[in-house]
């Protein structure tokens, strides 16, 4: 099966990466040594220039969003955009004054502003993923950001999974302003989606509430990113080939006369009124992301893939339209 | 074993290809004289060719009406009912009364809204149906997406699946034809609830709980906070239903009733109906949820809501419910009243209570 419905880097991270990992997996009877992980935050330091004690390193950052959602959402409104996918909202409820979705839409899918200002005048905590997956989208610009942040009683948490590709951050914002808290992770840049290493950039606001949370990850996983952090090299050719390939994929899927819409990631969403398009590609050993049971009917994510993997997903999509037409 | 009914409407869809909007009435003899080729055998057959387990037992219409896409399949089969030479909606709704009798646990059905009524006319809520989409105008949110998707159901429908409603929708052909579309809610049918193959994934789902939760859920949180010496018109549909049964007191589904400090102070109302406690009690809201598949919450489901009477309640006493396995899947929400200022005042953005303290917010479109 050729897996384009995860949103995974197609291409592996180095020999390096990998032989450090089967180190940690050689010495896996032992927890991992604090020293690694403090290596592992002065490397996150560099990297994002955030001082490290704003640095919060997590299992991969859904752990991280999980507990941030349970701690912050108590007696706030809680606020976030459909289609999006962050755990724990359901459970969140309980504590949260109100679970407010803001439904976008295409074409733009847009946030409507001045409908989000008006909603945090009360407490609340605003979950946002930026760029949005899977419309691709950035749903906030740093004008609404910075309009959203000097609103002191509500917390803003924005997920950046997509950082390495999109190159946008709000991470400069998060010294002068202790309510703006940012997630990011090593599984798609950085290739790194089997050993689940996250991290968190918190405000002062946020780092009071995380101060019991565990950030104990396997050895494995340390030294891959430790390594993976000292040879960005890698991700950085890894991330050009596949924005070359998702530009190709792009104007091959309008040239067969498929609804693509823009991206700043590693996927693509389309429209197609191909009935079952994602079951009739899976019978063909392709799997891309049916939207259908969160979202509006006829959309689908595909992530971009090796090119040979491109090629064929374009070929099956040829030959589901000729049938259809 | 399952025992599963199957009645094919022989000429739905056929008005599609000769660009006919249907094959209601006369229209059908059109489509002949056009050169129609049948859709619907296509339809069924695609679908057959696609299930996979084998305990079923069929429950068939004879003929072209079921019995001759069965036939040969290996499957087993018994006919219900007689056809003449010529099928018509007569039949569609004397064989699937015949077919409740076989105690059958589902039926399937191909045709298109017009096959949809003649069902929802003969059987009721009792029994799940599958439509598989063949007709020209399907406006019902009855209908499967696919064969595909059709034959998934079959194969993982047993007695404990859950069940939903969706709506059948009344078209009036004849405006359709004249690039009118003249809708109205018809009735409901209840479809089994089987979502997309779930795949491991670490993506969490917006959707959540089960519908019939989600319905509680909203009638939980509405009831919660309606306030006193108000009175509520609730619209058609089984969300709002769940509403009115959390108050306790009954609703017509597909009707427009009135409560006031938790009695019912009007049924089945009309616009007339409608004026007149707003004019006795000074003061009305408007709870609606919007028909699945299109969004509309006014102008289609509930014609009693006229312009009227929307610009007499206000865009701020209409609350719009509607569980997230409905209102996540749509574009927007939207109405059409037949007056532009009404349609105007009523769009822009808007909030979907969606379940318990939880909102979206969507846009509404004229």
């Amino acid at each position: 099966m050729i897996r384009l419905d995860l949103n995974e880097n197609p291409y592996s991270p180095p020999k390096e990466v990998i032989d450090e990992a089967k180190k940690g997996l050689s010495e896996v009877r032992r927890y991992c040594d604090p020293k690694y992980l403090e290596e592992l935050r002065n490397l996150i330091e560099e990297y994002t220039k955030i001082p490290k004690d704003k640095i919060v390193v997590s299992p991969g950052s859904d752990i991280i969003l999980r507990e941030m959602i349970h701690e912050f959402s108590i007696d706030r409104e809680v606020i976030t955009v459909n289609p999006s996918f962050f755990p724990a909202l359901e459970c969140a409820k309980r504590h949260a004054r109100k679970l407010v979705r803001f439904q976008l839409t295409p074409p733009e899918f847009r946030l409507n502003s001045e409908v989000l200002m008006q909603e945090i005048r009360d407490p609340s905590l605003i979950i946002i993923d930026n760029p949005n997956n899977p419309t691709g989208v950035e749903v906030l610009d740093r004008d609404l950001i910075i309009k959203i942040l000097e609103n002191t009683n509500s917390l803003l948490l924005v997920d950046e999974a997509y950082y390495e590709f999109s190159l946008k951050t709000s991470s400069g914002l998060i010294n002068d302003f202790d309510n703006l808290a940012i997630t990011r992770t090593l599984d798609k840049g950085f290739s790194l989606a089997g050993l689940r290493v996250g991290y968190l950039l918190a405000g002062e606001k946020f780092r009071e509430g995380l101060s019991d949370f565990i950030t104990f990850l396997p050895r494995p996983s340390v030294y891959a990113a430790i390594t993976a952090l000292k040879n960005r090299d890698y991700m950085r050719e890894n991330v050009e080939k596949i924005i070359r390939e998702r530009k190709r994929l792009m104007n091959e899927l309008k040239e067969l006369g498929i609804e693509a819409f823009p991206s700043s990631t590693n996927f693509i969403l389309i429209r197609s009124d191909v009935v079952g398009l994602s079951g009739r590609l899976r019978s063909k050993g392709i799997a891309i992301k049916d939207l259908s049971r969160e979202w509006i009917p006829g959309y689908y994510r595909i992530s971009i893939g090796l090119p040979e993997e491109n090629d064929l997903l374009l070929k099956s999509l040829k030959e589901l339209l000729n049938k259809e037409s | 074993m399952i025992r599963v009914g199957l009645i094919v409407n022989p000429i739905a869809g056929m008005g599609g290809s000769v660009g006919l909007k249907g094959t209601d009435g006369e229209a059908y003899k059109k489509a002949v004289e056009l050169g129609a080729k049948p859709v619907s055998s296509i339809r069924v057959r695609d679908v057959f060719s696609l299930i996979r387990r084998k305990d079923i037992l069929f429950f068939v219409a004879p003929g072209i009406m079921g019995e001759d896409y069965v036939k040969g399949t290996g499957f087993k089969y018994e006919i219900v009912g007689h056809v003449g030479e010529k099928t018509s909606a007569e039949d569609t709704k004397r064989i699937a009364k015949e077919m409740m009798e076989e105690k059958i646990d589902l039926l399937i059905f191909v045709g298109g809204d017009g096959t949809a009524r003649d069902i929802a006319d003969s059987i009721d809520l009792r029994i799940p149906v599958l439509a598989v989409p063949s007709g020209v105008k399907m406006f019902s949110s009855v209908f499967t997406l696919s064969p595909h998707a059709a034959a998934n159901i079959i194969d993982s429908f047993n007695k404990e699946t859950p069940l939903t409603e969706r709506e059948v929708m009344d078209i009036d052909e004849d405006a359709f034809r004249e690039n009118r579309l003249a809708a109205r809610l018809y009735s409901y049918l209840r479809v089994p609830r089987i979502e997309p193959l779930l795949q491991a994934s670490k993506e969490a789902s917006s959707v959540g709980k089960s519908e019939e939760a989600q319905k509680r859920e909203i009638a939980d949180y509405i009831v919660e906070n309606m306030e006193n010496d108000f009175v509520y018109f609730l619209g058609p549909g089984t969300t709002v239903k769940a509403i009115a049964d959390r108050i306790g007191v009954e609703k017509t589904l597909l009707g427009i009733d009135a409560v006031y400090n938790g009695r019912l102070i009007g049924k089945d109302l009309n616009e007339k109906g409608l004026l007149k406690i707003i004019d006795t009690y000074g003061k009305a809201e408007i709870i609606i949820t919007p028909i699945g598949g299109n969004g509309f919450i006014f102008g289609r489901g509930s014609k009693q809501f006229t312009p009227k009477v929307l610009e007499k309640i206000g865009k701020e006493n209409i609350i719009v419910v509607g569980t997230k396995a409905k209102v996540l899947k749509l574009e927007c929400l939207r109405v059409d009243t037949g007056d532009a200022d009404v349609d105007r005042m009523l769009s822009g953005p808007v909030k979907v209570v969606a379940g318990y303290k939880e909102e979206v917010i969507m846009e509404v479109r004229a």
